[in-house]
């Protein structure tokens, strides 16, 4: 018999299995039972919750059984990705991400006490509505933030769709929010970080002299610049993006120099926007000597930057050197800050980046703004680039710090320029 | 007045889960927990070293290997060398597993198919000479008198009054939430679940039998059934009760049958056949539902024949141990699996033959101990499953939804997705009984009363209707170490086994963890047939619990003597 009875032991392996189904349920309802709660068709949420930009302006009414979006029809389209859909095809969308807290969902008792609640959002739609009609029919992504508060006030992407009317197949990145859930190419954008790590690692940075012929040979190959810029002291060579100065400086800050600053920027790691998790960008090491290592200091080789990393990072700038972490939940103030850079650096890259303006942008471009900002035209490899534009406005009466993204758009200043003069005119005046 | 009910409605929401934990904590405290002591039978007395081997079964293996009953360690002995056997009647048989003609009793050579054997003979197992003595019955009323009554610290009496309290609560928020015209219907069925469970309780005590937790387990998740019966179908909840009575009748006549041991392996190969039959006449003539072909109209009434076979199944599949060492005995039982999973295969019935699959796994473990026959058969399984998936679109569908039902919340995950979403909103403590919304989706009694019963119940209550079918695997395999015959053992461990695989499917298929295949939960469930088999199965579980004075399906060993 004890051959037999101790094969009984199979029984016990599959109560094993079932006390880990159990486990399983038990952690897939601590993760996502909010979203399986605040589901539409749980009519077990009474009453109405409605969620709102900064102002009130409501973008989405759900009570039981339905949701309701924007009246306006640009707003819906311009507030689509950070908002969400009610088939949950954007993960990262408010609908999805604070679903609980619209049910007003908790573990201990579902949404059985539940009335609905409200919640509001940092955004201004109207900002988005601005932002997404200067986009117009090109596919990008503008952001913009107030970098003493860390409050996301505008976020829009295209191409976008009206939820109340949703497409079934729409047009390729509806579904994506890609100011944070996009890795693109950076371009010359990328040189606002190689420059902090050639200024907190070349002392003498401010007394070289850089002379550009139209392009340079480094191990083995050659690196085209955009122009002939003849001999510029380092703000020249930020100010003309000059790719002969820029792959110098990478070869000098070396390979791990320049990684480092690029994780310790939050460029290559996936940030939390309450809660919601942005995309991770790209920087791979190359040899020193190799032009891999040139391409990678000017933001082309294998850089990929999510705006979201990059709004952290300009942010950082005008905020003296910490980013106050970016949020689009209205709770109060957030406090959660970061260090990027000391605050000698970043008033140095301050500095730089209004001389880019003053310099080279033309102050008339950007009227009445004290704008600090860097473009990028970055290289995509089939001909054709995306266009960066990002900064802030050195104006402690209007703090705001923005990223503009068009992808393959051409010209960073042409094209991303207009966009990021239009919404911040709209934003301060 | 309306007031103070509204408050204790409220109260006691919180008061059942607590309520059901301390049901479940008893039943553990009094099935896992409490003293087991092994049944004593006869001996085996060594003369040359002076020792004597208790035989604490009905079937008692000789030979060298570690897990023999009677473990020598004369090298003349081969390591699965005999088998000795008690039946019902108490006469003893010795078998000669593979043959080999190395038994001798009396100085006579064991037949093929054994020789008896009687106290005092003397026994020579290769060249060791051995007594087999029988118990006496002074010996034996003196070893019983010193085992641990069943149920002696921990009194049934007091869980089933609990379990009466819980059901007491549950009705009283079910007559609050209940349409008028069905208040009465509910009151007079959940009465008459009270008093069903009080008479079986009381007819138990009449026959001095004290083991009374497998069936308040059965009792509690029974409740839950009603429950669900109550808030989704009030007006079938007299069919209910009907079907209760008639699942707890055939509870009795199977544990009855199962008393006689000799009885129930002479039937094996008949029952094996009529299930045959049952499973091609369902075949035959088979009404489709939701794609698939499992069920019988029979004089009015649908009957789900698959149900019925799985009590067959596990009926036909259990051995005792004098066949275990017979390869053509597992064979044949092959073959009747074979036949079966392909019959509910063909009727599209995928949920049912995964059950039935994982049921014969263990079974064929049990009797072979080879995890080479194991692995063989999911091996087989395996591509057997290819080759339904790749004829049954409907059956592929299931598997292509699943992970991705809210991805599909209109089409093939609805219900998965109602279910999830009904099941979270209710949270620890739940909406209260009838107050859910999750009941008037379709099959919302069958596939997804988990999620119903944490919506109007809560998770707590939920958890506790699971772990109630896991601490009866663990009863099981607890009994199966004092089991009198590997019989009764094999019938119980797959007994259980099939009501886990069946709950995890039915659970973890509405949750979206496991493919949705529409089993049903065993006693939970509404469901004609399923309920009636599961209350048939657990008499095979009865079957196995040795405790003193325990179970009705053992008879105590006074009964045999006389």
């Amino acid at each position: 018999m004890k051959t037999v009875t101790r094969r009984a032991g199979f029984a016990i392996l599959i109560a094993m299995l079932v006390i880990l189904g159990i486990l399983t349920y038990g952690f897939r309802y601590i993760q996502d039972g909010a979203n399986w709660a605040s589901f539409f068709g749980n009519e077990n949420v009474t009453g109405t919750s409605v969620l709102t930009d900064r102002y009130g302006v409501t973008l989405a009414t759900m009570s039981s059984g339905s949701i309701t979006y924007a009246d306006d029809y640009t707003t819906r389209l311009a507030c689509y990705q950070v908002i969400g859909d009610k088939s949950g095809n954007i993960g990262t969308g408010a609908l999805t991400h604070f679903a609980g807290r619209l049910s007003g969902f908790n573990y201990l008792y579902g949404t059985t006490n539940s009335k609905g609640k409200n919640v509001s959002l940092t955004l201004d739609a109207s900002l988005n509505v601005r932002a997404y009609e200067a986009l117009g029919d090109r596919p990008g992504a503008v952001l913009v933030s107030n970098y003493r508060t860390g409050e996301i006030l505008c976020m829009t992407s295209t191409p976008s769709q009206d939820p109340a009317d949703p497409s079934d197949s729409p047009a390729e990145g509806t579904y994506l929010n890609k100011g944070i859930s996009s890795a693109l190419t950076p371009g010359s954008t990328f040189k606002l970080v190689t420059l902090a790590a050639a200024i907190d690692t070349m002392p003498d940075i401010y007394n070289r002299s850089y002379t550009c012929s139209g392009s340079i040979d480094i191990g083995g190959d050659t690196i085209n610049c955009t122009g002939v810029h003849g001999t510029q002291d380092i703000y020249g060579a930020l100010a003309n993006s000059c790719n002969c100065a820029f792959a110098q400086i990478a070869q000098e800050v070396g390979p791990n120099a320049l990684e480092t600053y690029a994780d310790k920027l939050g460029f290559t790691e996936s940030h939390s926007m309450n809660g919601i998790p942005t995309a991770a960008g790209r920087f791979d090491k190359a040899s020193k000597g190799s032009s891999f290592l040139s391409w990678a200091g000017i933001g082309q080789y294998n850089d990929l930057v999510c705006p979201y990393s990059m709004l952290r990072y300009v942010s950082a700038i005008g905020n003296g050197g910490s980013t106050l972490e970016p949020a689009i939940l209205k709770h109060g103030a957030t406090d959660r800050q970061t260090s990027l850079l000391s605050s000698e650096t970043a008033e140095a890259m301050k500095g730089f980046m209004r001389n880019n303006v003053t310099n080279n942008y033309g102050t008339g471009t950007f009227p009445g703004l004290q704008i600090c900002a860097k473009s990028g035209t970055a290289e995509v490899g089939d001909g054709t680039s995306h266009a960066w534009f990002t900064g802030f406005l050195d104006d402690p009466s209007h703090p705001y710090a923005f990223v503009v993204v068009v992808e393959h758009g051409g010209g960073g200043l042409a094209a991303a320029g207009p966009i990021a003069n239009t919404v911040l005119q709209a934003l301060v005046n | 007045m309306e007031e103070m009910v509204r408050i204790v409605v409220d109260a006691s929401k919180y008061v059942l889960p607590f309520l059901s934990l301390w049901i479940l904590i008893r039943c553990v405290r009094s099935m896992l927990r409490e003293k087991y002591e092994p049944e004593i039978w006869g001996y085996i007395l060594d003369g040359r070293n002076k020792t004597t081997y208790p035989l604490t079964h009905w079937e008692n293996m000789l030979g060298r290997t570690r897990n023999a009953d009677v473990h020598l360690t004369n090298r003349s002995v081969q390591r699965v060398h005999g088998v000795l056997i008690r039946d019902d009647n108490g006469k003893w048989k010795i078998f000669d597993t593979f043959s080999r003609g190395r038994i001798a009793v009396n100085g006579k050579q064991v037949q093929p198919d054994g020789s008896p054997i009687k106290s005092g003979d003397s026994l020579a197992i290769g060249n060791e000479p051995l007594v087999f003595a029988e118990i006496s019955s002074a010996k034996h009323a003196q070893l019983e008198s010193r085992r641990t009554r069943a149920g002696r610290n921990v009194g049934p009496g007091l869980t089933l009054f609990g379990l009466t309290v819980f059901q007491s609560f549950l009705l009283l928020q079910h007559t609050l939430s209940a349409k008028d015209e069905h208040i009465n219907n509910v009151i007079l069925g959940f009465v008459a679940l009270i008093l069903i469970e009080w008479f079986c309780y009381f007819l138990m005590r009449s026959i001095r039998r004290n083991g009374f937790e497998v069936e308040i387990l059965a009792f509690f998740l029974t409740t839950l059934g009603l429950s669900v019966v109550a808030t989704s179908t009030p007006e079938d909840i007299f069919k209910e009760i009907i079907l209760i009575v008639m699942g707890i009748v055939l509870f009795f006549m199977v544990g009855w049958w199962l008393r006689d041991l000799e009885r129930s392996k002479k039937y094996r190969l008949s029952v094996a056949i009529v299930a045959l039959i049952f499973l091609i006449l369902n075949l035959l003539v088979s009404r489709v539902t939701n794609g698939a072909k499992n069920w019988i109209l029979l004089g009015g009434f649908s009957i789900q024949p698959s149900e019925i076979v799985k009590v067959a199944y596990i009926y036909v599949g259990a051995a005792t141990l004098d066949r275990l060492f017979q390869k053509r005995n597992l064979i044949v039982f092959i073959g009747f699996s074979a036949i079966c999973v392909m019959a509910l295969a063909l009727m599209g019935d995928f949920g049912t033959a995964l059950i039935f699959f994982a049921t014969f796994l263990v079974i064929s473990f049990m009797r072979s101990g080879s995890f080479a026959t194991v692995a063989l058969a999911i091996t087989g399984a395996g591509l057997a499953g290819f080759l339904v998936l790749s004829i049954k679109p409907y059956i592929a569908q299931r598997f292509a939804t699943w992970g991705h039902a809210w991805q599909d919340i209109y089409g093939a995950g609805y219900q998965q997705t109602r279910a999830m979403s009904a099941a979270a909103s209710g949270g620890m403590f739940g909406k209260g009984a009838g107050s859910g919304w999750l009941k008037d989706i379709v099959a919302a009694n069958t596939d997804m009363v988990f999620g119903v019963i944490c919506e109007e119940n809560g998770l707590l209550i939920a958890l506790c209707a699971l772990l109630a079918i896991v601490v009866l695997a663990f009863f099981a395999v607890r009994s199966a170490q004092h089991g009198r015959s590997s019989y009764y053992v094999i019938a119980a461990c797959a007994t259980v086994s099939m009501l886990m695989v069946q709950m995890s499917l039915n659970v973890f298929g509405s949750m979206d963890i496991l493919p949705f295949t529409g089993v049903t939960f065993p006693f939970v469930s509404k469901g004609g047939t399923s309920l009636l088999s599961c209350w048939m199965l657990l008499a095979f579980v009865k079957a196995s619990d040795t405790r003193k004075g325990a179970s009705f399906v053992v008879k105590p060993a006074q009964e045999e003597e006389g």
